[in-house]
Protein backbone atom coordinates (compact mmCIF):
# COMPACT_ATOMS: atom_id res chain seq x y z
CA UNK A 1 0.00 0.00 0.00
CA UNK A 2 1.16 3.54 -0.55
CA UNK A 3 1.00 6.26 2.08
CA UNK A 4 -2.45 7.45 1.06
CA UNK A 5 -3.84 3.92 1.21
CA UNK A 6 -2.44 3.45 4.71
CA UNK A 7 -4.05 6.72 5.75
CA UNK A 8 -7.39 5.59 4.29
CA UNK A 9 -7.02 2.27 6.14
CA UNK A 10 -6.40 4.07 9.45
CA UNK A 11 -9.22 6.53 8.92
CA UNK A 12 -11.61 3.69 8.10
CA UNK A 13 -10.87 2.12 11.50
CA UNK A 14 -11.16 5.55 13.12
CA UNK A 15 -14.53 6.34 11.56
CA UNK A 16 -15.88 2.77 11.77
CA UNK A 17 -14.28 1.29 14.86
CA UNK A 18 -14.48 -2.49 15.28
CA UNK A 19 -15.20 -3.79 18.74
CA UNK A 20 -15.97 -0.38 20.26
CA UNK A 21 -17.96 -0.57 23.46
CA UNK A 22 -18.02 -2.37 26.77
CA UNK A 23 -18.61 -5.92 27.97
CA UNK A 24 -20.56 -6.87 31.04
CA UNK A 25 -18.70 -8.95 33.59
CA UNK A 26 -15.33 -9.09 31.80
CA UNK A 27 -12.57 -11.35 33.07
CA UNK A 28 -10.01 -8.77 32.20
CA UNK A 29 -10.58 -5.04 32.35
CA UNK A 30 -7.46 -2.98 31.89
CA UNK A 31 -6.81 0.56 30.95
CA UNK A 32 -3.93 2.63 29.80
CA UNK A 33 -3.16 6.09 28.64
CA UNK A 34 -0.67 8.55 27.34
CA UNK A 35 -0.60 11.32 29.90
CA UNK A 36 1.16 13.63 27.50
CA UNK A 37 -1.51 13.79 24.85
CA UNK A 38 -4.70 12.60 26.48
CA UNK A 39 -5.19 9.22 24.84
CA UNK A 40 -7.00 6.79 27.09
CA UNK A 41 -8.20 3.29 26.33
CA UNK A 42 -10.04 0.69 28.38
CA UNK A 43 -10.09 -2.92 27.23
CA UNK A 44 -12.75 -5.48 28.14
CA UNK A 45 -11.89 -9.14 27.57
CA UNK A 46 -13.79 -12.35 28.20
CA UNK A 47 -11.86 -15.60 28.53
CA UNK A 48 -12.96 -19.21 28.49
CA UNK A 49 -11.77 -21.85 30.96
CA UNK A 50 -8.57 -22.28 28.99
CA UNK A 51 -7.83 -18.57 29.05
CA UNK A 52 -8.69 -18.22 25.39
CA UNK A 53 -10.31 -14.94 24.38
CA UNK A 54 -13.97 -15.31 23.46
CA UNK A 55 -14.86 -11.64 23.14
CA UNK A 56 -13.19 -8.25 23.41
CA UNK A 57 -14.17 -4.59 23.29
CA UNK A 58 -12.43 -1.28 23.70
CA UNK A 59 -13.61 2.07 24.90
CA UNK A 60 -11.76 5.31 25.11
CA UNK A 61 -10.87 8.57 23.52
CA UNK A 62 -7.85 9.87 21.80
CA UNK A 63 -6.18 10.64 18.54
CA UNK A 64 -6.95 9.01 15.20
CA UNK A 65 -3.99 6.65 15.44
CA UNK A 66 -4.63 5.40 18.99
CA UNK A 67 -8.31 4.79 18.30
CA UNK A 68 -7.69 3.15 14.92
CA UNK A 69 -5.01 0.92 16.44
CA UNK A 70 -7.41 -0.12 19.20
CA UNK A 71 -10.01 -1.03 16.59
CA UNK A 72 -7.47 -2.97 14.55
CA UNK A 73 -6.36 -4.89 17.63
CA UNK A 74 -9.93 -5.93 18.45
CA UNK A 75 -10.15 -7.71 15.11
CA UNK A 76 -7.25 -9.97 16.08
CA UNK A 77 -8.16 -11.13 19.56
CA UNK A 78 -10.90 -13.76 19.50
CA UNK A 79 -9.35 -17.22 19.77
CA UNK A 80 -6.04 -16.04 21.11
CA UNK A 81 -4.60 -17.28 24.40
CA UNK A 82 -2.72 -15.17 26.91
CA UNK A 83 0.66 -16.46 25.67
CA UNK A 84 -0.49 -15.53 22.16
CA UNK A 85 -1.09 -11.98 23.39
CA UNK A 86 2.33 -11.90 24.95
CA UNK A 87 3.82 -12.99 21.65
CA UNK A 88 2.01 -10.39 19.54
CA UNK A 89 4.48 -8.22 17.70
CA UNK A 90 4.37 -4.44 17.99
CA UNK A 91 6.27 -4.14 14.73
CA UNK A 92 3.65 -6.09 12.82
CA UNK A 93 0.91 -3.79 14.07
CA UNK A 94 2.93 -0.73 13.15
CA UNK A 95 3.68 -2.13 9.71
CA UNK A 96 0.03 -2.93 9.17
CA UNK A 97 -0.87 0.69 9.87
CA UNK A 98 1.95 2.00 7.73
CA UNK A 99 5.18 2.64 9.57
CA UNK A 100 5.85 5.87 7.73
CA UNK A 101 2.43 7.21 8.65
CA UNK A 102 2.51 6.37 12.35
CA UNK A 103 6.23 6.55 13.11
CA UNK A 104 5.94 9.86 14.93
CA UNK A 105 3.18 8.42 17.11
CA UNK A 106 4.39 4.93 17.91
CA UNK A 107 3.18 5.24 21.47
CA UNK A 108 -0.33 6.01 20.23
CA UNK A 109 -0.18 3.15 17.74
CA UNK A 110 0.85 0.65 20.38
CA UNK A 111 -1.17 1.94 23.33
CA UNK A 112 -3.97 -0.65 23.15
CA UNK A 113 -1.61 -3.55 22.51
CA UNK A 114 0.71 -2.41 25.27
CA UNK A 115 -2.21 -2.14 27.67
CA UNK A 116 -3.49 -5.59 26.74
CA UNK A 117 -0.06 -7.18 27.09
CA UNK A 118 0.32 -5.69 30.55
CA UNK A 119 -3.05 -7.12 31.54
CA UNK A 120 -2.31 -10.51 30.02
CA UNK A 121 0.90 -10.75 31.98
CA UNK A 122 -0.77 -9.90 35.25
CA UNK A 123 -3.91 -11.98 34.80
CA UNK A 124 -2.51 -15.45 35.71
CA UNK A 125 -1.41 -14.35 39.17
CA UNK A 126 -4.81 -12.78 39.81
CA UNK A 127 -6.58 -15.87 38.56
CA UNK A 128 -4.49 -18.01 40.90
CA UNK A 129 -6.06 -16.14 43.78
CA UNK A 130 -9.54 -16.67 42.37
CA UNK A 131 -9.92 -13.09 41.18
CA UNK A 132 -10.53 -11.40 37.89
CA UNK A 133 -8.24 -8.60 36.79
CA UNK A 134 -10.28 -5.46 37.07
CA UNK A 135 -8.36 -2.20 37.15
CA UNK A 136 -10.11 0.94 38.30
CA UNK A 137 -11.29 3.13 35.48
CA UNK A 138 -8.96 5.94 34.61
CA UNK A 139 -10.82 9.17 34.19
CA UNK A 140 -9.80 10.82 30.99
CA UNK A 141 -9.54 14.23 32.55
CA UNK A 142 -6.76 13.05 34.83
CA UNK A 143 -4.69 12.22 31.78
CA UNK A 144 -5.31 15.33 29.81
CA UNK A 145 -2.90 18.16 29.82
CA UNK A 146 -5.15 20.34 31.91
CA UNK B 1 -9.24 40.99 12.05
CA UNK B 2 -9.68 40.84 15.77
CA UNK B 3 -10.51 44.01 17.58
CA UNK B 4 -10.04 43.10 21.19
CA UNK B 5 -8.14 44.34 24.18
CA UNK B 6 -5.06 42.24 23.59
CA UNK B 7 -1.65 43.86 23.43
CA UNK B 8 -1.19 42.65 19.85
CA UNK B 9 -4.65 42.04 18.41
CA UNK B 10 -3.12 41.72 14.96
CA UNK B 11 -1.75 38.32 16.02
CA UNK B 12 -5.22 36.77 15.99
CA UNK B 13 -7.74 36.33 13.23
CA UNK B 14 -11.25 35.05 13.70
CA UNK B 15 -12.84 32.20 11.78
CA UNK B 16 -15.00 34.69 9.84
CA UNK B 17 -11.89 36.41 8.57
CA UNK B 18 -10.37 33.11 7.49
CA UNK B 19 -13.55 32.09 5.68
CA UNK B 20 -13.34 35.35 3.71
CA UNK B 21 -9.69 34.80 2.78
CA UNK B 22 -9.66 31.16 1.72
CA UNK B 23 -8.56 32.10 -1.79
CA UNK B 24 -6.46 35.12 -0.93
CA UNK B 25 -3.09 34.54 -2.66
CA UNK B 26 -1.35 36.59 0.02
CA UNK B 27 -2.66 34.29 2.75
CA UNK B 28 -1.60 30.72 3.44
CA UNK B 29 -3.61 28.76 5.94
CA UNK B 30 -1.62 26.13 7.82
CA UNK B 31 -3.00 23.32 9.95
CA UNK B 32 -0.70 22.02 12.67
CA UNK B 33 -2.08 19.37 15.00
CA UNK B 34 -1.12 17.10 17.82
CA UNK B 35 -3.18 14.39 16.13
CA UNK B 36 -1.12 13.81 13.03
CA UNK B 37 -3.97 12.55 10.85
CA UNK B 38 -6.64 15.12 11.60
CA UNK B 39 -5.69 17.10 8.50
CA UNK B 40 -6.49 14.01 6.44
CA UNK B 41 -9.87 13.68 8.19
CA UNK B 42 -10.70 17.10 6.80
CA UNK B 43 -9.24 20.60 6.90
CA UNK B 44 -9.99 24.21 6.12
CA UNK B 45 -10.22 24.38 2.32
CA UNK B 46 -6.89 25.34 0.83
CA UNK B 47 -4.96 24.74 4.03
CA UNK B 48 -1.60 23.01 3.96
CA UNK B 49 -0.33 20.74 6.71
CA UNK B 50 2.80 21.29 8.73
CA UNK B 51 3.68 18.45 11.05
CA UNK B 52 5.67 19.61 14.07
CA UNK B 53 7.57 16.33 14.17
CA UNK B 54 8.37 15.52 10.57
CA UNK B 55 8.50 19.05 9.15
CA UNK B 56 9.92 21.24 11.92
CA UNK B 57 12.33 18.93 13.73
CA UNK B 58 15.80 17.97 12.61
CA UNK B 59 15.57 14.25 11.82
CA UNK B 60 18.87 13.43 13.54
CA UNK B 61 19.73 15.71 16.42
CA UNK B 62 17.31 17.16 18.93
CA UNK B 63 16.86 20.56 17.38
CA UNK B 64 14.77 22.41 14.87
CA UNK B 65 15.40 22.45 11.17
CA UNK B 66 18.03 24.87 9.89
CA UNK B 67 17.57 27.87 7.62
CA UNK B 68 17.98 25.88 4.42
CA UNK B 69 15.39 23.29 5.37
CA UNK B 70 13.02 25.99 6.55
CA UNK B 71 13.32 27.71 3.18
CA UNK B 72 12.57 24.41 1.45
CA UNK B 73 9.53 23.88 3.66
CA UNK B 74 8.25 27.37 2.89
CA UNK B 75 8.78 26.92 -0.82
CA UNK B 76 6.93 23.59 -0.81
CA UNK B 77 4.00 25.13 1.08
CA UNK B 78 3.83 28.05 -1.33
CA UNK B 79 4.75 30.54 1.36
CA UNK B 80 6.67 33.64 0.33
CA UNK B 81 8.41 36.07 2.65
CA UNK B 82 5.44 38.42 2.54
CA UNK B 83 2.74 35.75 2.87
CA UNK B 84 0.42 36.07 5.82
CA UNK B 85 0.51 32.65 7.47
CA UNK B 86 -2.58 31.72 9.46
CA UNK B 87 -2.04 28.82 11.82
CA UNK B 88 -4.80 26.73 13.30
CA UNK B 89 -5.00 23.30 14.87
CA UNK B 90 -6.47 20.97 17.43
CA UNK B 91 -6.39 21.22 21.23
CA UNK B 92 -6.86 24.96 21.64
CA UNK B 93 -4.28 25.74 18.98
CA UNK B 94 -1.59 24.21 21.12
CA UNK B 95 0.42 22.92 18.14
CA UNK B 96 -0.48 25.87 15.99
CA UNK B 97 1.27 28.09 18.54
CA UNK B 98 4.23 25.75 18.52
CA UNK B 99 4.54 26.01 14.74
CA UNK B 100 4.18 29.78 14.94
CA UNK B 101 6.95 29.92 17.52
CA UNK B 102 9.25 28.00 15.18
CA UNK B 103 8.34 30.37 12.34
CA UNK B 104 9.35 33.25 14.61
CA UNK B 105 12.74 31.62 15.20
CA UNK B 106 13.24 32.29 11.50
CA UNK B 107 11.65 35.74 11.81
CA UNK B 108 8.77 35.10 9.44
CA UNK B 109 7.12 38.49 9.66
CA UNK B 110 3.40 37.88 9.32
CA UNK B 111 2.23 34.78 11.19
CA UNK B 112 -1.01 34.71 13.16
CA UNK B 113 -3.34 32.30 14.93
CA UNK B 114 -6.96 31.57 14.00
CA UNK B 115 -8.72 32.09 17.32
CA UNK B 116 -10.54 28.96 18.44
CA UNK B 117 -8.66 26.71 16.07
CA UNK B 118 -9.95 23.64 14.35
CA UNK B 119 -12.71 22.89 16.84
CA UNK B 120 -14.34 26.31 16.52
CA UNK B 121 -14.25 26.07 12.73
CA UNK B 122 -16.02 22.71 12.92
CA UNK B 123 -18.46 23.79 15.64
CA UNK B 124 -19.54 26.66 13.41
CA UNK B 125 -20.44 24.18 10.69
CA UNK B 126 -17.87 25.47 8.27
CA UNK B 127 -16.65 23.53 5.27
CA UNK B 128 -13.92 20.91 5.60
CA UNK B 129 -12.00 19.61 2.63
CA UNK B 130 -10.04 16.42 2.02
CA UNK B 131 -8.30 17.84 -1.02
CA UNK B 132 -4.60 18.43 -0.60
CA UNK B 133 -3.81 21.68 -2.35
CA UNK B 134 -0.69 22.27 -4.39
CA UNK B 135 0.86 25.70 -4.62
CA UNK B 136 3.59 27.03 -6.84
CA UNK B 137 7.00 26.88 -5.15
CA UNK B 138 8.37 30.15 -3.83
CA UNK B 139 11.85 31.62 -3.54
CA UNK B 140 11.72 32.04 0.23
CA UNK B 141 14.75 33.60 1.88
CA UNK B 142 14.98 33.13 5.65
CA UNK B 143 17.46 34.54 8.09
CA UNK B 144 19.52 32.17 10.22
CA UNK B 145 17.54 30.69 13.09
CA UNK B 146 17.61 33.05 16.07
CA UNK B 147 18.06 30.94 19.18
CA UNK B 148 18.64 33.88 21.52
CA UNK B 149 15.51 35.99 21.58
CA UNK B 150 12.58 33.68 22.23
CA UNK B 151 14.30 30.36 22.90
CA UNK B 152 15.91 29.33 26.20
CA UNK B 153 18.46 26.60 26.86
CA UNK B 154 19.30 24.84 30.09
CA UNK B 155 22.08 27.31 30.95
CA UNK B 156 19.58 30.14 30.58
CA UNK B 157 17.36 28.29 33.02
CA UNK B 158 20.19 27.89 35.53
CA UNK B 159 20.88 31.62 35.34
CA UNK B 160 17.18 32.30 35.69
CA UNK B 161 17.07 30.24 38.88
CA UNK B 162 20.13 32.03 40.25
CA UNK B 163 18.59 35.42 39.50
CA UNK B 164 15.27 34.51 41.07
CA UNK B 165 13.39 35.28 37.87
CA UNK B 166 10.02 33.68 37.08
CA UNK B 167 9.79 30.27 35.51
CA UNK B 168 6.40 29.05 34.38
CA UNK B 169 5.73 25.33 34.36
CA UNK B 170 2.69 24.99 32.09
CA UNK B 171 2.20 21.23 32.54
CA UNK B 172 -0.65 19.68 34.47
CA UNK B 173 -0.51 19.82 38.27
CA UNK B 174 0.18 16.07 38.35
CA UNK B 175 3.22 16.44 36.15
CA UNK B 176 4.37 19.48 38.14
CA UNK B 177 4.22 17.49 41.35
CA UNK B 178 5.89 14.47 39.79
CA UNK B 179 2.88 12.29 40.46
CA UNK B 180 2.22 11.34 36.84
CA UNK B 181 5.61 9.82 36.22
CA UNK B 182 4.95 7.35 38.95
CA UNK B 183 1.51 6.16 37.97
CA UNK B 184 1.72 2.37 37.67
CA UNK B 185 0.92 0.84 34.33
CA UNK B 186 1.51 3.98 32.28
CA UNK B 187 4.31 4.69 29.86
CA UNK B 188 7.08 6.84 31.19
CA UNK B 189 7.13 10.31 29.80
CA UNK B 190 10.75 10.31 28.84
CA UNK B 191 12.20 11.61 32.10
CA UNK B 192 13.94 9.77 34.90
CA UNK B 193 12.77 12.15 37.61
CA UNK B 194 9.43 13.76 38.30
CA UNK B 195 8.80 17.20 39.71
CA UNK B 196 9.57 20.69 38.51
CA UNK B 197 12.38 23.20 38.14
CA UNK B 198 13.01 24.92 41.49
CA UNK B 199 10.93 28.02 41.92
CA UNK B 200 8.71 27.44 38.90
CA UNK B 201 5.07 28.42 39.19
CA UNK B 202 2.50 25.97 37.89
CA UNK B 203 0.15 27.72 35.48
CA UNK B 204 -1.22 25.04 33.12
CA UNK B 205 -1.28 26.25 29.54
CA UNK B 206 -4.90 25.36 28.79
CA UNK B 207 -6.21 27.70 31.47
CA UNK B 208 -5.59 30.46 28.96
CA UNK B 209 -8.29 29.03 26.70
CA UNK B 210 -12.07 28.98 26.93
CA UNK B 211 -14.21 25.89 26.41
CA UNK B 212 -14.60 26.76 22.73
CA UNK B 213 -10.84 26.96 22.27
CA UNK B 214 -10.63 30.75 21.96
CA UNK B 215 -8.29 32.71 24.15
CA UNK B 216 -9.60 34.19 27.36
CA UNK B 217 -9.97 37.93 27.75
CA UNK B 218 -6.97 40.12 28.60
CA UNK B 219 -8.37 40.63 32.09
CA UNK B 220 -8.75 36.89 32.68
CA UNK B 221 -5.27 36.21 31.34
CA UNK B 222 -3.77 38.91 33.52
CA UNK B 223 -5.43 37.33 36.53
CA UNK B 224 -3.96 34.00 35.58
CA UNK B 225 -0.35 35.16 35.57
CA UNK B 226 0.17 38.29 37.62
CA UNK B 227 -0.93 36.94 41.03
CA UNK B 228 1.75 34.26 40.57
CA UNK B 229 4.44 36.90 40.15
CA UNK B 230 4.64 36.45 36.40
CA UNK B 231 4.63 40.11 35.47
CA UNK B 232 5.67 42.01 32.34
CA UNK B 233 8.57 43.80 34.01
CA UNK B 234 10.48 40.51 34.40
CA UNK B 235 12.16 38.12 32.01
CA UNK B 236 10.08 34.97 31.81
CA UNK B 237 10.93 31.40 30.82
CA UNK B 238 8.11 28.95 30.14
CA UNK B 239 8.53 25.21 29.83
CA UNK B 240 6.54 21.99 29.67
CA UNK B 241 7.65 18.54 28.50
CA UNK B 242 9.18 19.26 25.09
CA UNK B 243 8.29 22.92 24.60
CA UNK B 244 5.00 22.53 22.75
CA UNK B 245 2.48 23.43 25.44
CA UNK B 246 4.74 26.20 26.66
CA UNK B 247 4.77 27.76 23.20
CA UNK B 248 1.03 28.32 23.72
CA UNK B 249 1.78 30.13 26.97
CA UNK B 250 4.63 31.99 25.24
CA UNK B 251 2.13 33.20 22.64
CA UNK B 252 -0.30 34.33 25.31
CA UNK B 253 2.30 36.18 27.35
CA UNK B 254 4.09 37.72 24.38
CA UNK B 255 1.27 38.73 22.09
CA UNK B 256 -1.93 38.78 24.07
CA UNK B 257 -0.52 40.33 27.23
CA UNK B 258 2.43 42.10 25.62
CA UNK B 259 5.22 40.84 27.88
CA UNK B 260 8.45 41.99 26.20
CA UNK B 261 10.82 39.19 27.25
CA UNK B 262 9.41 35.69 27.22
CA UNK B 263 11.39 32.64 26.20
CA UNK B 264 10.34 29.08 25.58
CA UNK B 265 12.61 26.38 27.02
CA UNK B 266 11.99 23.61 24.50
CA UNK B 267 14.39 21.23 26.24
CA UNK B 268 11.78 21.36 28.97
CA UNK B 269 11.17 18.48 31.34
CA UNK B 270 12.47 15.78 29.02
CA UNK B 271 15.84 17.50 29.30
CA UNK B 272 15.74 18.85 32.85
CA UNK B 273 14.24 15.70 34.34
CA UNK B 274 17.06 13.65 32.82
CA UNK B 275 19.91 16.07 33.45
CA UNK B 276 22.49 14.70 35.86
CA UNK B 277 22.74 16.92 38.89
CA UNK B 278 19.99 19.32 37.90
CA UNK B 279 18.07 20.57 40.95
CA UNK B 280 14.42 19.50 41.18
CA UNK B 281 11.55 20.39 43.46
CA UNK B 282 8.48 18.34 44.13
Amino acid sequence: MDRQEYIEFILDHYHNPRGKGKLDDPDLLVNGGNPGCGDVVTLYVKLDDNDRITDARFDGEGCTISMAASSLLMEKLVGKTLPDIDAMDYAELVDEMGREVVQSRLRCATLAMDTLKAGAREYPSRKATGQKLIQPMVLAHTLKTD
Amino acid sequence: MSTNGYAHPEMLVETDWVAEHLKDPKVRIVESDEDVLLYEVGHVPGAVKIDWHTDLQDPLKRDYIDRERFEQLMSKAGIANDTKVVFYGDKNNWWACYALWVFKLFAHKDAVIMNGGRQKWIDEGRELSKDTPSYAPTQYRAQERDDKTIRAFREDVREHISSGLPLVDVRSPQEYSGELLHMPGYPQEGALRGGHIPGAKNIPWARAARENGTFKSPEELTQLYQPQGVTPDKDIIAYCRIGERSSHSWFVLTYLLGYPNVKNYDGSWTEWGNLVGAPIEK
